[in-house]
């Protein structure tokens, strides 16, 4: 199966800024990737390199198309948020429905109507009447009635309750998602995402730092639980990270056999938080 | 070509302008009509029509074409002054408040984009006054003929079927033919709405401006503002060559309008090269409106 994405020394400069630098990364059809960083890593600028919307150095093909160049075919097949709140806000929901109906092929205007029916938004409310919350729930019921082999998420939960953000996820990956269908997801929320995403992309300062699937990550990290009398020997595994909570100290473990740390502690999966956290620290002086 | 319907539909959405403030000159029209004696430039309809029953019946039609062209004039006026901030505003708009990015998660190119905001410009809004001027026309000969009714006079002479359509002809062959004529300046606005980081109509009126003065102070001519101020009204220049054949007044509601043609004087605009010109620089600026729309970064 060939890739749905293929970045290949990516780069983008913003004057003396380098926001991609040699990028490089895959993404295989039928995935959830989470693109993970910090802010001003460059998160977004790939995934507007991605998405078309500037130009840029080095290769990238997104469905065999140059996005750069061939955009208005990639818009065929790709949907995108690339920011909460970009709804013009002088028009009413029934003629935004009616509009995206009429210029996109692919858009469901049942499925629309049944993501629409479960909120509280009026139909011939304007979107400058809608809370911000309502926006951003009308934004996605467009986009996820839009039958696209890739979805670009941006930040999509920004501004949403706790509530909304979980019933958001929970949506995309039972109602949404399939084998036919890949998603690429950035948001800052990382606990709310981690257990919906196939593959992780860890982002800083413009280069791809940790490039796994999740199945990789949990075979290949661990996060011990190291007993007081056991840290020395766990520091001599030379540990990617270490913490203290609730009595004891937290290693986390890259390629090191389970057999062996059992020995220190409980063993458990990393969450992507503390992953995320042990890979930013490593890969800054 | 129903999506650039959808398009097309989309903008008269947005910019309601486009039929309010017709909406608006007609009903000043009525309230004008019904309670006082409406003045339009030179011709007063208490006035005129009180003489109109009084001149000859192939007079009173000139007359009242007169009169019903000069209620297109002020309606084509007002889609002017709509049709430029249209322009301005057209691809400005959406990148203020951002909105541009969800346009643009459509499939839908920015060419198509482009051209169904230049149709909106060229082709809706003069539509519009071509209907908004017939329809105050028929506000003006129902007015007129109610007053006449009240002076006892014949209320049908402002119903003659041929000045009604002579000027429905004119207002119709003036909206295609101003279109045409400024197309090339609905293109230039468009492209600097695509350009300016913000305020367009500084980016817009600048450049020129500045260029103009520039010429005048450094080389002590004026061909960039000759050619600015051909472009804006050359094409009243060009039909006046009759004008001063209308004479208004004289003793006893003796009106003058003989040799007035309109009709023949806007035709006349199709054999001058500058509209076909203008066509054509149209279509150059247009080009580039859709090349900055396209590859304009709207992120940073």
């Amino acid at each position: 199966m060939t890739e749905l994405i293929r970045a290949q020394g990516l780069g983008k400069r913003y004057g003396a800024t380098k926001a991609l630098d040699e990028l490089s990364f895959k993404v295989e059809p039928g995935r959830i990737v989470g693109l993970i960083g910090p802010n001003g890593a460059g998160k977004t600028t790939a995934l507007k390199a991605v998405l078309g919307l500037i130009r840029f150095d080095g290769q990238l093909s997104v469905m065999g198309l140059d996005p750069y160049r061939q955009r208005h075919q990639l818009m065929q097949q790709v949907c995108f948020i690339a920011d909460v709140a970009v709804l013009p806000r002088w028009i009413r929901v029934r003629q935004l429905v009616a509009l995206v109906a009429a210029t996109h092929p692919r858009f469901r205007p049942g499925v629309c109507e049944q993501f629409l029916a479960r909120t509280d938004i009026r139909r011939d409310s304007r979107v400058r009447e809608l809370s911000k919350g309502m926006v951003t729930q009308l934004h996605l019921a467009l986009v996820m009635a839009i039958d696209a082999r890739l979805l670009v998420l941006d930040e999509p939960t920004l501004g949403l309750d706790i509530l909304m953000r979980k019933k958001f996820y929970e949506t995309l990956l039972n109602e949404y998602f399939d084998e036919q269908r890949t998603i690429l997801v950035t948001t800052h929320q990382v606990e709310e995402v981690e257990h919906i995403l196939t593959d992780l992309l860890f982002i800083d300062r413009g280069r791809i730092v940790l490039d796994a699937s999740m199945d990789e990550m949990q075979q290949s990290y661990a996060q011990v639980a190291v007993r007081p009398d056991q840290i020395a020997a766990a520091r001599a595994l030379s540990p990617l990270a270490e913490r203290q909570g609730l009595g004891r100290t937290h290693m986390l473990f890259r390629g090191v056999a389970r057999s062996q740390l059992e020995r220190f502690g409980d063993v458990g999966v990393p969450s992507v938080a503390d992953l995320f956290v042990a890979v930013m620290q490593g890969a800054r002086p | 070509m129903n999506r650039f319907v959808w398009l097309v539909r989309r903008e008269v959405w947005e910019h309601k302008a486009i039929w309010i403030a017709p909406a608006i000159v007609i009903a000043v029209l009525l309230v004008a009509v019904f309670t006082m004696g409406i003045q339009l430039g030179p011709i007063g309809v208490s006035d005129v029509t009180s003489a109109l029953g009084q001149v000859p019946l192939e007079k009173q039609t000139k007359l009242l074409l007169v009169i019903y062209t000069a209620l297109a004039v002020v309606m084509f006026l007002v889609m002017g002054v709509i049709g430029f901030f249209y322009s301005l505003d057209s691809l400005y708009a959406d990148r203020r408040d951002r909105s541009v990015l969800f346009w643009k998660s459509m499939p839908v190119s920015d060419t198509e984009t482009v051209l169904a905001k230049f149709a909106t410009a060229a082709v809706v809004i003069p539509a519009v006054a071509v209907v908004g001027a017939l329809a105050a026309q028929l506000v003006i000969a129902a007015g007129g003929s109610a007053k006449l009714w009240m002076a006892d006079a014949g209320a049908a002479i402002m119903w003659q079927p041929a000045a009604l359509l002579a000027s429905a002809g004119i207002a119709l062959l003036w909206a295609v033919t101003a279109a045409l004529w400024y197309a090339p300046v609905i293109a230039y606005l468009m492209l600097a709405s695509a350009w300016a980081p913000r305020g367009p109509f500084l980016w817009a009126v600048l450049p020129p401006a500045s260029l103009a003065v520039l010429e005048k102070v450094l080389l002590h001519s004026e061909y960039v503002g000759d050619l600015i101020g051909w472009r804006l009204v050359g094409m009243y220049e060009l039909m006046e060559r009759q004008e001063h054949q209308l004479k208004l007044g004289g003793p006893a509601g003796d009106v003058v309008v003989d040799g007035v043609d309109l009709h023949a004087s806007l035709l006349q605009l199709y054999g001058s090269p500058g509209l076909w010109l203008g066509l054509a620089a149209a279509a150059a600026l247009l080009a580039a409106a859709i090349w900055v729309r396209r590859y304009r970064d709207e992120t940073t």
